[in-house]
C-alpha cells in the first residue's frame, strides 16, 4: 500500500479523497494554488504544498510543480480527483517515469477513451453497444450526406476531440448539415487545435444512464449499477440518481454484465464510468470516464462501497477482492449538484459564505469543502457541495432530499438550491419521467422563476 | 509550507502559540541565547532574535521600536512579515533551494553582499533541474531566509534584498 498520496486537486474532492486516505491509515498531501490557501483540504492535510499562482495552468495543471511537489515530500502516489490532469496519460506517464505512483487507469486506457473515435471503435469491438454513425472521421460533405441519409435525420456532429458540448451540432436536414459541418469543424479547431469532427445518429429524448465500473488490471472486474444522470444543462450535469427509474432488474442485469465483461477484457485498472444515451429499450454509448466522477456518491449510497477506497487499494496493485455478487443494491440515491451560481440565470457567485449550516440527519450526506467564512475564489469551478440523500424506495428518498433541501443554508453568496427546491416538487420529476433535454426546456418555459 | 506537522484550526493555533511564544521570548532574554527551537506532538516552533536594522512591523500596522536593538521574533511572525517586506525575493517554484553551485562551494551570496539585477541569487532544484533564482533588483542581501536543502513552495520568501 501506499505511504503517502499526494492529491493533485481541489475543493471537495480534494476532501473526498483525503477522507479515504485516512481510513486507509496513509499520509496526505495537499497541493494548492495562492489563492486556496485557507482550503479545507490544505487545512486537514498532513502535509501542503503551494504550488503557484491562482491560474489552473500555472498551479493545478502544471506538471513540473506538482512533480516537484511530489519530491520535497517524499509522495509515492498522486490522486488526480477528477478535471485538471485526471485524464492526462502524459502525466500518468511522467508519474510513473519519476516512480510515482499514478491512481488512475493504465496512459494507454486514458488515450484510448480520450479519443472520441477510438472509444467507439474499442467499444463496439468489445460488444458494448454504440449508436450509429460515421466509423472514424468525416472526410467528404458528400460522405456526410450519404451516410446521414442511410441513418436517417436528425443527426449529430460532434468533434473528435470535444467535450462540454464543445464542437456538437445538430442538423435536422441536408442544407442543415452542411452549415452543421462548417461550423462544428471551426469550433473544434479553435477550442481542440483539431478540426476532426464524427457524425451519428441523433437520439430526440434519450435519456443519459452510466454504469459505475471496478477493474484491478489483472482481469478482474465488476459493474456497480448505473446512474440516471439526464438532468443536465448545456451539458453539465445538475441532478443524479440511482437506480435509473426507467430501468428493470433485467435490463440493469443485461447492461451491467455487458460493460463488466468489456472492462475485464480490456483489462482495465481503477474506477471508471461507461455512458449511454438510452432511449425507448436501447443503450448508445457515448464514452468512457477514465477516473472518479462527481455523482460517485450516488453509487457509493446504493451499494455501500468506498469507490475512492477500492481505487486506491487496486492502484497499489492488489487485487479486487469484490465479486460481482458482492454488489447489492438497497434502496434508491439522488445528488444535487449545489453551485454558487445564480439559480435563474446561472451567473456565478464568488464571494464570503457568511452563514454555512448544511443538512443531516439519517440518510443524507453533504461532500463540499465550503465553510462558514470561506470565500469561495473566482478561478475555478462554482461547485459549493453536493447533497446526496438516501432512502429505503425512491418516494422516501425524494420527501428526504425536499426537506435536506430545505435545511441547507448558505447564505452571502447566490446558490442553485432554489433551483432543486423547485425541482423536487416538479411531477415529472417525482415521476421519473425526464431525458437530457427536460431541464433546458423546464427553464426554457420558465418552470422556475426566483 | 506545512510539512510533516498539523496546521491547527486559526484561532486554536494563536491561543496556542501567543503563550507559548511569550515563554520562549522570556527564556531568550533570561538565559542570552539567541536561538530557541523545540518540537512536541510533530510540530516544531522557533524562536529567535536578531540584530536587526530592517524596521518590524506589528500585525497591527504600528512599528515597532527596532533599529539596532535585538528584538525577539519568530518563525510565524518573521514570516508574515517579510512576506510584505518591499526587499523580498519569493521562490517561482516548488523545489529544494541551494545556497551553492554543488555541496561544499561557495554560496551565490552572503548576508552583505552586493548584487546586480540578474545575479545568481541561490538554486531551486525542481525535478533534477538546476533553476538559479536571479535578483530582481540590485542592492544589497540583508537577510537569507531559507536553509542550504531547504524544501521550498512556490511564493515563499527566500531571501530580502535592499
Amino acid at each position: 500500500m501506499f505511504d503517502k498520496i499526494l492529491i493533485a486537486n481541489r475543493g471537495e474532492i480534494a476532501l473526498r479523497v483525503l477522507r479515504a486516505c485516512k481510513e486507509l491509515g496513509i499520509a496526505t498531501v495537499a497541493v494548492h494554488s495562492t489563492a486556496d490557501a485557507d482550503a479545507m483540504h490544505v487545512r486537514l492535510a498532513d502535509e501542503s504544498v503551494c504550488i503557484g499562482p491562482p491560474a489552473a495552468r500555472e498551479s493545478y495543471l502544471n506538471i513540473p510543480s506538482l512533480l516537484a511537489a511530489c519530491e520535497i515530500t517524499g509522495a509515492d502516489a498522486v490522486h488526480p480527483g477528477y478535471g485538471f490532469l485526471a485524464e492526462n496519460a502524459r502525466f500518468a506517464e511522467i508519474l510513473t517515469e519519476h516512480n510515482v505512483h499514478f491512481i488512475g487507469p493504465k496512459p494507454e486506457h486514458i488515450r484510448l477513451m480520450g479519443d472520441k473515435i477510438e472509444a467507439k471503435r474499442t467499444a463496439r469491438a468489445l460488444g458494448i453497444p454504440v449508436v450509429p454513425g460515421s466509423e472514424g472521421g468525416i472526410g467528404s460533405d458528400q460522405e456526410a450526406i450519404a451516410l446521414a441519409r442511410n441513418i436517417g435525420f436528425p443527426v449529430l456532429i460532434k468533434a473528435a476531440a470535444g467535450g462540454g458540448g464543445r464542437g456538437m451540432k445538430v442538423a435536422h436536414t441536408q442544407a442543415d448539415l452542411l452549415t452543421a459541418l462548417a461550423t462544428a469543424r471551426t469550433e473544434a479547431k479553435a477550442a481542440f487545435g483539431d478540426d476532426t469532427v464524427y457524425l451519428e445518429k441523433y437520439l430526440a429524448t434519450p435519456r443519459h444512464i452510466e454504469i459505475q465500473v471496478l477493474g484491478d488490471g489483472n482481469g478482474r472486474a465488476i459493474h456497480l449499477g448505473e446512474r440516471d444522470c439526464s438532468l443536465q444543462r448545456r451539458h453539465q450535469k445538475v441532478l443524479e440518481e440511482g437506480p435509473c427509474p426507467a430501468l428493470n432488474a433485467a435490463e440493469r442485469d443485461a447492461i451491467g454484465n455487458q460493460v463488466a465483461r468489456a472492462v475485464r477484457d480490456l483489462r482495465y485498472l481503477g474506477v471508471g464510468t461507461v455512458e449511454f444515451l438510452y432511449e425507448e429499450g436501447g443503450f448508445y454509448f457515448i464514452e468512457m470516464n477514465t477516473r472518479i466522477q462527481v455523482e460517485h456518491p450516488v453509487t457509493e449510497m446504493i451499494t455501500d462501497i468506498d469507490l475512492v477506497l477500492e481505487q486506491i487499494r487496486v492502484a497499489a496493485g492488489a487485487d479486487l477482492t469484490l465479486e460481482q455478487s458482492d454488489v447489492k443494491f438497497h434502496g434508491h440515491a439522488i445528488e444535487c449538484r449545489i453551485n454558487a451560481e445564480n439559480p435563474a440565470t446561472f451567473r456565478p457567485s464568488p464571494g464570503q459564505i457568511l452563514h454555512y449550516h448544511p443538512p443531516g440527519g439519517l440518510g443524507v450526506r453533504v461532500d463540499s469543502a465550503a465553510y462558514q467564512g470561506y470565500t469561495i475564489p473566482p478561478y475555478y469551478d462554482s461547485l459549493v457541495g453536493k447533497l446526496i440523500v438516501h432512502g429505503k424506495t425512491r418516494t422516501e428518498c425524494l420527501m428526504r432530499l425536499r426537506r435536506a433541501l430545505d435545511e441547507f443554508v448558505v447564505d452571502g453568496i447566490e446558490t442553485t438550491l432554489p433551483l432543486f427546491r423547485a425541482l423536487v416538487r416538479d411531477q415529472d420529476v417525482v415521476d421519473g419521467d425526464y431525458h437530457i433535454h427536460w431541464l433546458e426546456q423546464f427553464l426554457e418555459r420558465g418552470g422556475f422563476h426566483e | 509550507m506545512r510539512m510533516l506537522k498539523r496546521l491547527p484550526m486559526p484561532k486554536e493555533k494563536l491561543a496556542l502559540e501567543t503563550a507559548l511564544i511569550r515563554e520562549l521570548a522570556a527564556l531568550l532574554d533570561e538565559t542570552g541565547l539567541t536561538e530557541i527551537e523545540i518540537g512536541q506532538n510533530g510540530q516544531r516552533l522557533r524562536v529567535a532574535r536578531q540584530t536587526s536594522v530592517t524596521r518590524v512591523v506589528a500585525a497591527d500596522g504600528t512599528p515597532a521600536p527596532a533599529a539596532g536593538r535585538t528584538t525577539p521574533s519568530t518563525a510565524v511572525a518573521t514570516v508574515a512579515d517579510l512576506a510584505a517586506h518591499p526587499g523580498v525575493v519569493n521562490s517561482p517554484m516548488v523545489g529544494t533551494a541551494y545556497w551553492a553551485p554543488e555541496p561544499g562551494a561557495k554560496p551565490f551570496v552572503e548576508v552583505g553582499s552586493q548584487v546586480k539585477v540578474g545575479d545568481t541569487l541561490l538554486i531551486v532544484e525542481a525535478m533534477k533541474t538546476m533553476n538559479q533564482i536571479p535578483a530582481p533588483r540590485a542592492g544589497t542581501v540583508t537577510r537569507i531566509l531559507v536553509e542550504d536543502g531547504q524544501p521550498v513552495e512556490y511564493g515563499e520568501p527566500l531571501m530580502i534584498i535592499e
